[in-house]
């Protein structure tokens, strides 16, 4: 219900901009044009050139990666797009408007580097007041920190002071409070960071589930796995410089190999399939049985204990190994 | 207690002869601001975007501050005043506070002795007290918050959400000022306890080696006391809270159907004797501002002696009176000196002290006088209708050398003041009323409503002599010359205009506590929006320094203002440093050349930057109102008015300074 209403809101928030803005494009929701940041010290002395010349293209329900080292701009970037920076040159439009207006906060989620929370309030303190930033009434900041918290899996300590959370929960904390006003645009700086593999996995999940609802998310990484796993276009940055720019399935495809994977294959097999290969004029590269990621195996693991909690699994298993 | 001229409020508003309009003031100020703040904030942008990309920045700074307070959302406002409050009470600052207070009221009750007006030395001590702790509190919450939200970067959390930079500073302001307002009233409360517990006492009637009270002849020769008129007996009360107090038994004879005293309880025995009454009744001289209240009760088994029947008499001696006063003084409109001559000045005959805040009279037959024009003399001012209580604080200069303890004698007239419409009404003048001048305390005059003295024709023809009525025939029209003279040849008495008023019915204690603490009140909310402006753009230990130099500028700003506007003796910085260095008289001028211009031309551009600086920082000695309460003087409600528009001016200039900067501040960076 509340998200008819706030698609109506929407539609009638892009009508007016196309009504001023005849160049205005409801489809597209983050652009930016010539986008440059040079971080100067109190003299104006030049510090350092964050980013240069960024041209860029959000458009609505996708989920954008910026990749890059630490240090690339990504966050810049982000934080241009949020108006706590101001651009050196070069604009940045959220939803049409320029980047400077708070108005446009109201359909924005922000996820900051680590999340910058007051230490001394509750989890549900904090969904609270920042409900309130959003001016909701009463009823509502009560629903939806409600759900939020039962959605990152806090409800058993929300009511614990956030300084006593780990880096891990401080993190769900965090992304909850970025989505308490059902925002159309979420931004995710660093979403992984400090996250145990578990933890990435169900932030992965969460992310995967707001493209699901039509959300359009803007995230940055350094780590790849992430991007790969939950981004449909992305662009990497490096030195505040744009390399790439591009859908991930395009970019990581590697056209001229072919790769077979089959069960239950005898090894008599296998030097007839590297025969009819030779044959087409193909080269074998490698013949190998697949192992499963470590991040997989991990996982595993983690998931079998869960099921059958305490020490015994690992005996179990010792046993099982000296059986056999 | 030195009572500076002050306006009217009306004629503080909109201006008067000698006084420009506060609000024209307040206009420029704005005015002259907003102009600076155009141009300080295009020269940043020009440097930051060019000159004419810097016109549109500073464009749409302007233009979105119309929304950003126009659409100020009271829900967020409030959700981000109760987190700064909840944020500072964390801090613990006002705990450490706190205990201070009551540390300092836990010993400092014991510092606090002396019989002469303890009441003075306890409310200063508090108001005091009070004053520097809640405005170091206020600054020291209010310099930390914003500083530390941008430098752990919880701001980034609250501006990404749809949160107004006028939210932002308004919603600190109120948290701060929430906070403040609590702990004053707390604070208040306890100081009024405090003070009340330290003040309260009571005493018995002494009593001598053999345990009875003993009542002896009243010794007028006695130095250092004046029993009254009609004392018989006297004797004292025990020592307590370090004072006695005399204890008189007074023949008051009365006519049979004139009122009866006051206190009947204190009467011993009522004595018909032909068409009058005596009233044998005991009063209880005050010490130090206070007295008490005495009842007696007698059995009247036929002893004559009223010593006698005195000792077996039981008394009973209430808790002390007259502490808490809120005195309502009706000052003069204007004072006039008259030299030997009979001219006119302006000031009083000098003798000899530059700074005098008196100026003086002389003595013996010459027409040297002193005149206060009153105005606004009403009958519904006083309760007693019968009497006028006149106080009045003279100092005395003696060029004569003689006995010290002989009183100078005064001389006061009455006189009704015919001007403009009124001139061709009649005139009265009063018979001089002579007494003895009690030097440098306050002495109280009650001065009958009915006086002899004569009635004038407009002409100037002696129509009538007899009794008139003060309010009925002297100030008629609200208006009363007192003329002041000194009797005594080669004396002088000394006077200034806040020195002699009437004083009419006083007003609540509690309504004159409650208006002083609103001027603490006022201090802080100016402190609080001090400290939020001034953290929007500079950081916490430089905020604090930024805050306090303020407000010390601010308690010291009419003595600067007197410094800008060059009334100072011994000229401006330079040339009091030379004087100090070469001994020079600061009256005798300096000798004349080059030396000298550069002296008083640096002096001259130093002085007229500060007097421009004492335009925008708060007058703090205007707000501050504990003087009238040491003194228990009532805070005439115009004063009250003024300090809350100074505040409030000063707090929405402050606000509107700090919206701007965290505006355009780039919070990331
Ligand atoms: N506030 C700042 N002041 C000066 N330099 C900064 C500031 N923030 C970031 N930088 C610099 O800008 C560059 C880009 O930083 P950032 O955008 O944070 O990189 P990342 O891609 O790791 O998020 C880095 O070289 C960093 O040192
Ligand atoms: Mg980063």
């Amino acid at each position: 219900m509340a998200d008819t209403a706030t698609d109506k809101a929407e539609q009638a928030e892009d009508k007016r901009l196309v009504q001023t803005n005849p160049d205005y494009d409801p489809s597209v929701i983050v652009e930016t044009q010539n986008l440059s940041k040079v971080y100067r010290d109190f003299w104006g002395r030049q510090k350092v050139r964050a980013l240069k010349a960024l041209d860029l293209e959000v458009r609505k329900g996708e989920i954008f990666g910026l990749l890059g080292p630490n240090g690339s701009g990504k966050s810049t970037t982000i934080k241009l797009l949020l108006g706590l920076l101001f651009p050196t040159s070069g604009r940045a439009l959220v939803f049409g408007q320029d980047a400077s207006e708070t108005t446009k906060n109201e359909r924005i989620g922000y996820l900051p580097e680590e999340s910058y929370l007051y230490k001394f309030l509750t989890a549900e303190e904090t969904l609270d007041f920042y409900g309130r930033l959003f001016d909701m009434p009463a009823k509502l900041r009560k629903e939806r920190s409600d759900m939020l918290i039962e959605q990152v899996g806090l409800t058993r300590s929300k009511r614990r002071q956030l300084k006593e959370y780990s880096k891990g929960m401080t993190r769900r904390i965090g992304l909850a409070q970025a989505l308490i006003n059902d925002p159309d645009l979420i931004l995710l700086d660093e979403p992984t960071s400090g996250l145990d593999p578990m933890g990435t996995r169900e932030m992965k999940d969460m992310i995967l589930d707001l493209k699901a609802q039509k959300k359009t998310v803007i995230m940055c990484s350094h780590l790849l796995a992430d991007v790969q796993d939950v981004c449909d276009r992305i662009a990497i940055l490096h030195q505040g410089d744009l390399k790439e720019l591009g859908a991930v399935n395009d970019l990581l495809q590697v056209s001229d190999e072919t790769s077979i994977r089959a069960k239950g294959l005898p090894q008599s097999a296998q030097q007839e399939i590297e025969e009819v290969i030779r044959k087409h004029g193909g080269e074998v590269l490698t013949v190998e049985n697949p192992r499963t990621t470590l991040e997989e195996l991990f996982l595993n693991i983690v998931r079998e204990s869960e099921q059958r909690p305490g020490r015994r699994a690992i005996s179990e298993q010792d046993a099982e190994n000296g059986e056999n | 207690m030195v009572v500076n001229e002050f306006p009217q409020i009306t004629e503080w508003l909109f201006g008067s002869a000698n006084n420009p309009s506060a609000i024209y003031i307040f206009f420029l100020l704005i005015l002259a601001a907003t102009l600076f703040g155009l141009f300080f904030g295009y020269l940043v942008a020009a440097f930051r975007h060019g000159p004419t990309e810097a016109f549109y920045v500073v464009a749409k700074v302007v233009s979105g501050a119309g929304p950003d307070w126009l659409k100020l959302s009271p829900r967020r406002t409030f959700a981000i005043a109760k987190l700064a409050a909840k944020e500072a009470i964390r801090r613990r600052v006002i705990l450490i506070v706190f205990a201070i207070f009551a540390l300092a009221l836990l010993f400092g009750g014991w510092f606090i002795t002396g019989a002469e007006n303890p009441e003075r030395v306890y409310i200063n001590f508090v108001m005091f007290g009070t004053q520097m702790l809640i405005l170091m509190m206020v600054m020291l919450i209010s310099a930390f918050s914003l500083p530390e939200d941008i430098k752990n970067r919880t701001i980034y959390t609250i501006t990404t959400k749809p949160v107004r930079a006028s939210e932002i500073v308004v919603g600190r302001i109120l948290g701060f000022a929430g906070l403040g307002t609590g702990l004053l009233i707390l604070m208040g409360i306890i100081s009024l306890l405090f003070v009340w517990r330290g003040l309260e006492h009571r005493h018995q009637i002494a009593t001598n080696e053999n345990n009875e009270y003993e009542f002896v002849e009243v010794d007028r020769n006695e130095t250092g006391r004046r029993a009254s008129d009609d004392a018989i007996l006297e004797t004292r009360t025990t020592q307590d809270s370090g004072h006695t107090h005399f204890v008189e038994v007074l023949r008051d004879v009365r006519d049979k159907d004139a009122p009866k005293p006051v206190n009947m309880d204190a009467v011993i025995r009522e004595i018909p004797a032909g068409d009058k009454t005596i009233y044998e009744r005991l009063e209880i001289e005050s010490v130090g501002g206070h007295t008490h209240k005495i009842s007696v009760e007698v059995d009247s088994d036929g002893t004559e002696d009223l010593a006698e029947l005195l000792k077996k008499a039981k008394f009973d001696i209430s808790s002390a009176r007259g502490f808490f006063r809120a005195r309502v003084p009706q000052y003069a409109e204007k004072l006039v000196f008259y030299d030997r001559e009979g001219n006119a000045k302006s000031r009083g005959i000098s003798t000899g002290d530059q700074w005098a805040y008196r100026g003086y009279i002389s003595g013996g037959i010459t027409l040297s006088r002193a005149e206060y024009y009153f105005d606004g003399i009403e009958e519904g001012l006083f309760d007693t209708s019968d009497k006028l209580p006149l106080e009045l604080t003279l100092g005395v200069y003696r060029s004569k050398t003689g006995d010290i303890y002989k009183q100078i004698r005064v001389g006061l007239q009455f006189e009704s003041v015919n001007e403009g419409e009124d001139a061709t009404g009649d005139r009265y003048v009063s018979e001089q009323l002579e007494f003895e001048s009690e030097e440098f305390s306050v002495q109280v005059k009650a001065i009958p409503r009915t006086l002899p003295g004569q009635k004038f024709s407009a002409s100037g023809e002696l129509l009538e002599n007899g009794n008139f009525d003060l309010f009925e025939d002297f100030a008629k029209n609200g208006r009363l010359k007192l003329t002041i003279r000194c009797l005594d040849q080669d004396q002088y008495l000394g006077m200034a205009k806040a020195d002699i008023y009437f004083r009419a019915t006083d007003k609540p204690y509690w309504w004159n506590f409650f208006k002083g603490y609103v001027g603490i009140w006022l201090q802080m909310m100016i402190v609080t929006c001090l400290g939020v402006a001034f953290s929007t753009f500079l950081s916490s230990p430089v905020v604090m320094l930024a805050v306090i130099c303020t407000i010390i500028f601010g308690f010291f700003s009419e003595w600067l203002q007197k410094l800008a506007s060059f009334t100072i003796e011994g000229g401006g910085p330079i040339e009091s440093f030379v004087r100090l260095i070469t001994q020079e008289n600061t009256s005798r001028p300096l000798p004349e050349g080059i030396v000298r211009n550069i002296m008083t031309s640096i002096d001259s551009v130093f002085i007229n930057m500060v007097g421009a600086v004492t335009q925008v920082v708060p007058d703090f000695s205007r707000l501050d109102f504990s003087d009238f309460l040491t003194y228990g003087y009532f805070v005439d409600n115009d004063r009250l008015l003024v300090a809350v528009f100074i505040s409030l001016a000063f707090c929405l200039g402050l606000t509107i300074l700090g919206y701007f900067c965290l505006k355009t501040r780039e919070l990331a960076a």
